[in-house]
C-alpha cells in the first residue's frame, strides 16, 4: 500500500475562554491507496480535505488515529518522507516571479539534494512530458496562470516523488488551462506511475484525472468508489445553458427538462442515462437560434446531497 | 548537502535581487538621500563643537553614518511583518515539506537577497563620503569594517526571524517590526554614535544585541581599530542564529501538534 489512513481524526480549538470551541475537522477517516492510483479526494469547502492532506504529508499531527505513507508515519518522519512525496498547493507558489523557472529549479534541486547533472536530466524530461520546455527560460512573471501551474507542477516533480499531492491545483485557471493541466497529470501518472491524490471541488477535475473518488463531508468519508461508478450513479445529469439570438416559444425535447426559460436563454437538465447529451445538443442547434451554448456538470454540493439521499434511503 | 543547498538558495536570491534593478536603484537613492542629510547634520554639529563630538571628527562621523545606514537600509524594513504574515496565514506550510529546515532556507535567501543591495549602497556611500569629506581615516579599521558589516546584516536578519517566529503563538507579533527598528535606530547606534548618548543609556545599549547590527561596523568604519567589536558581533550573531532556529523549531512543533 502507498497510503494507509486508519481512523484519522483531527480537531481544532477556536476562540478563547467562553468562546472556546472544538471543531472536528476530520473524524475517523480510513482508506488505502495502491501504488499508481489516481484518487480524487473531494468535498465542499470546509469538508476536511486540506486537513487530511496535511496529516498525510506530516504538516499536521492527528488528534487520534494512524497513517502510513510509503511505509512511514508522516508526522513523525516528515523530513525523510519529503524526499518521496511532491506537493502542489494551488495558491502557493514555489517559483519566484522575477526569475525563470530553471533558476528556481536550481535552488529547489539543491534543497532536495539533486546534483546539477541529475537536475538537468530531470528538467529536460519534465519539459518534454509537460510540454513546458520553452517556458523554463522565461521569467515566471510573463507566464499566464496556466503556464505557471505547469512550471509549478514540474517544480514539485524535480525529485521524482512517488506520490503527488495536488491540493486544488486548478483553482483560478480558465477552462482550457484546466483541461491542459488535467491532461498533464494523467500523462505523468501513465508515464512515471506516480500515485496521484487530488483534492478539488471541481467535478470535472475528478472526471478527467481520477479513476477512484473519495468524498468527504463534515470530516467523514461518505463515498469511496470508482469514478465510473460515481459517474453512473451521481453524474447522470448535465446542465445545458443556451443563449438565444432572439426569443422563441417554449422548447421541449425528449429526455431533457427545461428548468428555466427567458427571452434570450434556456436552461435544461439532461438525464444522460435516458438520452446522450449530444442528441440534445443536436436538437437544440437544429431547432433553436443558438448564440451560445455551454454544458455544465452538476455542482459538487448537489452530488453530495444525492449521495446522502441514496445512502439514507 | 544542507550547506550547499543554503549556498544555492542564497545565490538564487541574489540573482532575484539583481533581476529587479529598479528596486535596487530606489534603495540606493533612498540610502544616499538619508546618508547625505544625516552626515551633513553631524558635520555641522562637529564644526560647532570645535571640530569633534565624543571623539568623532566630521570625517569620522561621515564614514560612521555611511556604514551604519548601509547595514540597515539594504535590508527589507518590514521583514518581521512579512515573515510573521506568512507564518500566520499558513503560507509557510509548504516549506515544511522540504528536506532542509524552512528557517535555514529563509535566512539564506534573505542574506543572499540583501548582499547585492548592500554592496551597491556601500559603493555609492563610499563614493559620496570620499567626495564630500575625504578618504577613510585608517585602512586597517576599514579592513575590519567589511566583515563587520556582513556580520551586522546576518545578526539583524537572524534576530528579525527570531522575533517574527513569535507569530507562531501570537497573532499580532508581526507588528513588532516598528518597535524593533526604533531600537536599531537608537540603541543600535544607527543614527547616533553610542558615545554621544547619555552615559547610563550608552551602558545599557552596549549590552544589547542592537549595537552589533549598526554601531560595531560604523565605529570600525569611522577609523577606530577595535577588533573586540568584531568578536562581540560574532557572539551576538551566533546567539541570534540559534534563537531564530530554536524559535522556528518550537513554532513548527506548535503548528503541527495536535491540540
Amino acid at each position: 500500500m502507498t497510503i494507509v489512513a486508519d481512523r484519522l481524526a483531527r480537531s481544532f480549538v477556536t476562540g478563547r475562554r467562553r468562546a472556546r470551541r472544538v471543531v472536528e475537522a476530520v473524524q475517523g477517516l480510513s482508506f488505502t491507496v495502491e501504488p499508481g492510483e489516481r484518487v480524487a479526494f473531494i468535498g465542499p469547502n470546509g469538508a476536511g480535505k486540506s486537513t487530511s492532506i496535511k496529516m498525510l504529508t506530516g504538516i499536521l499531527h492527528p488528534t487520534s488515529g494512524d497513517a502510513t505513507v510509503l511505509g512511514r508515519c508522516p508526522w513523525r518522519e516528515r523530513r525523510a518522507l519529503t524526499r518521496d512525496i511532491g506537493t502542489l498547493f494551488g495558491q502557493r507558489s514555489q517559483l519566484w516571479t522575477e526569475l525563470t523557472p530553471r533558476q528556481s529549479y536550481r535552488m529547489l534541486g539543491a534543497i532536495f539534494g539533486l546534483d546539477d547533472r541529475r537536475l538537468d536530466r530531470r528538467t529536460a524530461e519534465l519539459g518534454a512530458l509537460l510540454d513546458a520546455e520553452d517556458l523554463f527560460d522565461v521569467p515566471v512573471r510573463t507566464h499566464s496562470l496556466g503556464q505557471r501551474m505547469r512550471c509549478e507542477l514540474a517544480a514539485c516533480l524535480l525529485h521524482e516523488p512517488k506520490i503527488l499531492f495536488l491540493d486544488e491545483p486548478t483553482i483560478g485557471l480558465d477552462l482550457l488551462a484546466k483541461q491542459r493541466f488535467r491532461e498533464m497529470v494523467v500523462r505523468l501518472n501513465e508515464a512515471q506511475h506516480t500515485t496521484i491524490l487530488l483534492t478539488s471541488h471541481d467535478v470535472a477535475d475528478i472526471e478527467y484525472v481520477a479513476d477512484r473518488v473519495i468524498v468527504i463531508n463534515h470530516g467523514r468519508l461518505i463515498y469511496d468508489d470508482s469514478v465510473d461508478r460515481m459517474r453512473r450513479e451521481y453524474f447522470a445529469t448535465k446542465l445545458i445553458e443556451v443563449g438565444l439570438m432572439h426569443p422563441v416559444d417554449r422548447f421541449e425535447t425528449l429526455g431533457a427538462s427545461v428548468v428555466h426559460q427567458s427571452d434570450l436563454s434556456i436552461r435544461l437538465v439532461v438525464d444522460t442515462q435516458v438520452l446522450p447529451v449530444r442528441d440534445v445538443v443536436d436538437a437544440l442547434l437544429e431547432r433553436l437560434p443558438v448564440a451560445d451554448l455551454s454544458i455544465v456538470d452538476p455542482p459538487l454540493e448537489d452530488v453530495i446531497a444525492s449521495i446522502y439521499r441514496v445512502r439514507s434511503s | 548537502m544542507t550547506w550547499s543547498a543554503l549556498a544555492r538558495a542564497a545565490t538564487t536570491a541574489a540573482r532575484r535581487t539583481l533581476a529587479q534593478p529598479g528596486l535596487a536603484v530606489v534603495s540606493v537613492g533612498f540610502y544616499l538621500l538619508v546618508t547625505a542629510a544625516v552626515t551633513s547634520l553631524w558635520r555641522s554639529a562637529a564644526e560647532a563643537h570645535g571640530g569633534e563630538i565624543a571623539g568623532y571628527s566630521g570625517l569620522a562621523l561621515t564614514w560612521y553614518i555611511v556604514a551604519s545606514e548601509a547595514t540597515v537600509v539594504a535590508q527589507r524594513v518590514r521583514l518581521i511583518e512579512e515573515v510573521g504574515t506568512e507564518i500566520g496565514s499558513g503560507a509557510i506550510e509548504p516549506e515544511l515539506l522540504r528536506p532542509v529546515a524552512a528557517v535555514g532556507v529563509r535566512l539564506a535567501t534573505e542574506i543572499g537577497a540583501v548582499l547585492p543591495r548592500l554592496v551597491a549602497c556601500l559603493v555609492a556611500g563610499a563614493g559620496y563620503a570620499a567626495l564630500v569629506a575625504g578618504a577613510p581615516i585608517a585602512t586597517g579599521s576599514i579592513g575590519l569594517a567589511l566583515p563587520s558589516i556582513v556580520l551586522a546584516v546576518v545578526c539583524n536578519i537572524a534576530a528579525q526571524h527570531a522575533v517574527a517566529a513569535a507569530s507562531f503563538w501570537v497573532r499580532d507579533a508581526k507588528s513588532a517590526w516598528y518597535l524593533y527598528h526604533k531600537f536599531v535606530f537608537i540603541a543600535g547606534g544607527m543614527l547616533i554614535p553610542l558615545e554621544v548618548l547619555p552615559e547610563s543609556f550608552e551602558s545599557v545599549a552596549r549590552l544589547l544585541p542592537f549595537s552589533a547590527m549598526a554601531y560595531a561596523p560604523a565605529r570600525l568604519a569611522s577609523g577606530y581599530f577595535e577588533p573586540g567589536l568584531l568578536i562581540g558581533q560574532a557572539l551576538w550573531t551566533a546567539v541570534m542564529l540559534v534563537a531564530a532556529v530554536a524559535m522556528f523549531a518550537r513554532g513548527e512543533r506548535r503548528l503541527t501538534a495536535a491540540p
